[in-house]
């Protein structure tokens, strides 16, 4: 197993590599650091923009070649991925970000996955009749809404409340309000942010989770064993609880692994919808700023997240599946 | 062995979000054998034929049936509404800022005094046109990459495999985003875009479904009959797993809706003076509360767009399949 696991990093490692120095010289060749200081007051002549431009390692007047080679061994050797072309520094944004991704997140990941099985398992236990039928069509409308769609009519709906109530009930924009003080008052803060992104987020997602469990329990409930269970006594609810679904849980577990390392990586659409500073944000700041360090550092963070999100999937189904040997 | 082969299977993501890397997730609906399975239909002496019976089973699925008859309308629309249009999407009437819905134009007009209407059709067409265009060239590169790995084997297939895992592990949306960026919104450009980074995961499932249908004993003997391995693909492969390829197509199409317009929301796709949905609805979001029907309009054609197509997948997955049994027998 452990070797196994060595040997599956090991390549993972090789394609972080690739791919974060590939998106290096697409974001170095596509994306132009000049830009941001055309059009300052007074303007700036071509050479001093490269004079600015040259501590950050962003020159045009390097070749791409050098400036790609300092790019690499300072991350290498200092773990410095460099700064933006107005001089902000790429790790501590990121590490800054990463939790405010993780805030948005976390709560719709945990509700999206309880939320999707519980239906799963509800409209597999009564396949083809009305229940699952409207489960069905709910879900399939959900799962093929658009985010933008949701979020808007989320928005919409909470400034509608809002109105009517006269009081600020929902906050659309932001994270959070500066001017709170105490924990309590902060916690009420933070989770009126928090319920609009959460509830267009699950309303988006749960339903990949339904339609997976509900197939996967429906080739399990036929089984021999489920049968066995009824026979020696059990219930159908219970049957299906303690024998059906433990089986058939496994894959579902695989995809939750998978998706845990998303909570990191942010959510573009909807933290630009709301406001919210996280990874998803500086995902698209970094290229309509022209940050060539940041856009490269979104992308190897992006596989890093992949890696272990295919790591961790293997290792949970190691876990949770007997029948699985790893050689 | 590698206790998760086919993970990513379980991988969909929802329409339009946005992770490090998104694409096209589509299920696994049959196997190549029960696809063959389908094919055999075809020899029964007498009775229903094959085409009738997949739109009677089709047909009998009332989603599908409303999905397709809003799909035939949106399309209508989108061809020929253009010709009822009293504005062109491009041409601003300056007497008419924001105004609502009126009988003049009948979806209201943006703050530039933009016709809504013809912006929305306009808007439709190049949406679609985009999505049918990509999901059609991906099926292709995708059913022929697929299964040529798995025809030819050996290093051949693992080097492919290689290709395919390291495009899927990179955050292709960030590269797209990257390499469109800059192209002023130039759909022809976004389409070969999407394209190139598009057809990885496809790719992977139709050579998973390949592999089986390779053991099968009618492509070994076409490799006996000195049938070469382009003809066997086009001749016995690829017709082995039509339903699944169509039932991707249908997927692939809605996909690349959501992506085309999550990039042209967040400005990175088509730009202004063009429009797409995308646009559209970034023009929405902005007035939500004083112009609200900037927003309605063009979300509820998109939605109505992807939601009938994913009932017609849907419809088509149950029409195709001949062990579904969510309609009764036959």
């Amino acid at each position: 197993m452990t070797k196994y696991l060595i040997k599956k990093t090991l390549g993972w490692l090789l394609m972080i590599f690739l791919a974060t120095n590939l998106a290096y010289l697409l974001a170095a060749n596509f994306l132009d650091p000049r830009s941001n200081y055309i059009g300052r007051r007074p303007p700036l002549s071509a050479e001093e923009i490269n004079n600015l431009l040259e501590p950050y390692n962003l020159s045009p007047d390097t070749p791409l070649v050098q400036r790609w080679w300092t790019w690499l061994t300072n991350i290498l050797t200092k773990w410095d991925w460099g700064q933006s072309p107005v001089g902000e520094v790429v790790n501590s944004e990121i590490s800054y970000r990463i939790w405010v991704s993780a805030q948005l997140l976390l709560l719709s990941t945990i509700l999206s996955i309880l939320i999707g099985v519980a239906v799963g398992v509800y409209t597999a236990s009564r396949q083809y009749k009305t229940g699952d039928r409207v489960w069905q069509g709910i879900s399939i409308i959900a799962m093929n809404t658009h985010v933008v769609v949701a979020s808007i009519a989320v928005v919409w709906g909470a400034l509608k409340i809002n109105e009517l109530t006269g009081k600020k009930i929902f906050y659309v924009v932001g994270s959070h309000s500066l001017d709170v003080e105490g924990f309590f008052p902060k916690l009420m803060d933070s989770a009126q942010h928090l319920v609009l992104p959460t509830i267009s987020l699950v309303f988006i997602s749960y339903a990949s989770y339904h339609m997976t469990q509900r197939t996967l329990l429906l080739d399990n409930l036929d089984a021999d064993y489920v049968r066995t269970a009824r026979a020696k006594g059990l219930t159908r609810q219970q049957a299906i609880r303690k024998h059906a679904l433990r089986t058939s849980i496994i894959p579902v577990a695989t995809s939750v692994a998978f998706s845990i390392p998303g909570i990191f990586t942010g959510a573009v659409m909807t933290e630009r919808i709301f406001g919210w500073n996280g990874m998803g944000q500086y995902f698209i700041e970094t290229i309509s700023k022209n940050d060539v360090n940041g856009a490269a550092a979104v992308a190897a963070f992006g596989a890093a997240m992949t890696a272990i999100s295919a790591v961790l999937a293997d290792v949970v189904v190691v876990a949770l599946d007997p029948r699985v040997r790893v050689s | 062995m590698t206790p998760s082969k086919d993970r990513n299977y379980f991988k969909q993501e929802p329409r339009g979000e946005i992770t490090a890397h998104s694409e096209v997730a589509t299920g696994d609906p049959f196997s190549p054998a029960e696809a063959e399975q389908v094919a055999t239909l075809e020899q029964m002496p007498r009775g229903t034929s094959r085409y009738k019976l997949y739109l009677r089973r089709f047909f009998r699925n009332k989603l599908a049936t409303i999905g397709l008859i809003i799909l035939v309308f949106l399309m209508l629309a989108a061809l020929f509404g253009g010709f009822f249009a009293k504005w062109d999407y491009t041409e601003p009437d300056f007497l008419a800022l924001s105004e609502p819905p009126s009988p003049e134009h009948w979806f209201g007009t943006n703050d530039t005094g933009n016709d809504l209407y013809a912006q929305t059709i306009h808007g439709l067409g190049r949406s679609l046109t985009i999505a049918i265009v990509v999901s059609l060239a991906t099926l292709v590169i995708s059913a022929f990459v697929g299964s040529a790995a798995a025809l030819w084997g050996g290093v051949a297939e693992k080097a492919v495999l290689a290709v395919i895992h390291f495009l899927l592990s990179i955050p292709t949306f960030l590269l797209i985003a990257l390499v469109v960026a800059d192209s002023g919104g130039d759909w022809k450009l976004l389409i070969v875009v999407l394209i190139v980074f598009g057809w990885m995961y496809q790719a992977r499932v139709i050579w998973s479904l390949a592999l089986t249908v390779r053991e099968q004993d009618y492509v070994r003997a076409a490799g006996y009959m000195g049938v070469s391995k382009l003809r066997t693909i086009v001749r016995h492969v690829i017709p082995n797993i039509g339903s699944l390829l169509i039932i991707q197509f249908v997927f692939g199409v809605v996909g690349t809706v959501g992506s085309e317009t999550a990039l042209s929301f967040l400005g990175l796709g088509v730009k202004l003076p063009d429009v797409s949905l995308g646009t559209l609805l970034q023009g929405g979001t902005a007035a939500v509360q004083s112009s609200p029907w900037l927003f309605y309009f063009p979300a509820a054609t998109l939605t109505l767009l992807t939601v009938s197509m994913a009932f017609i997948g849907d419809g088509l997955r149950d029409a195709l399949d001949p062990n579904s049994n969510s309609g009764g027998k036959a």
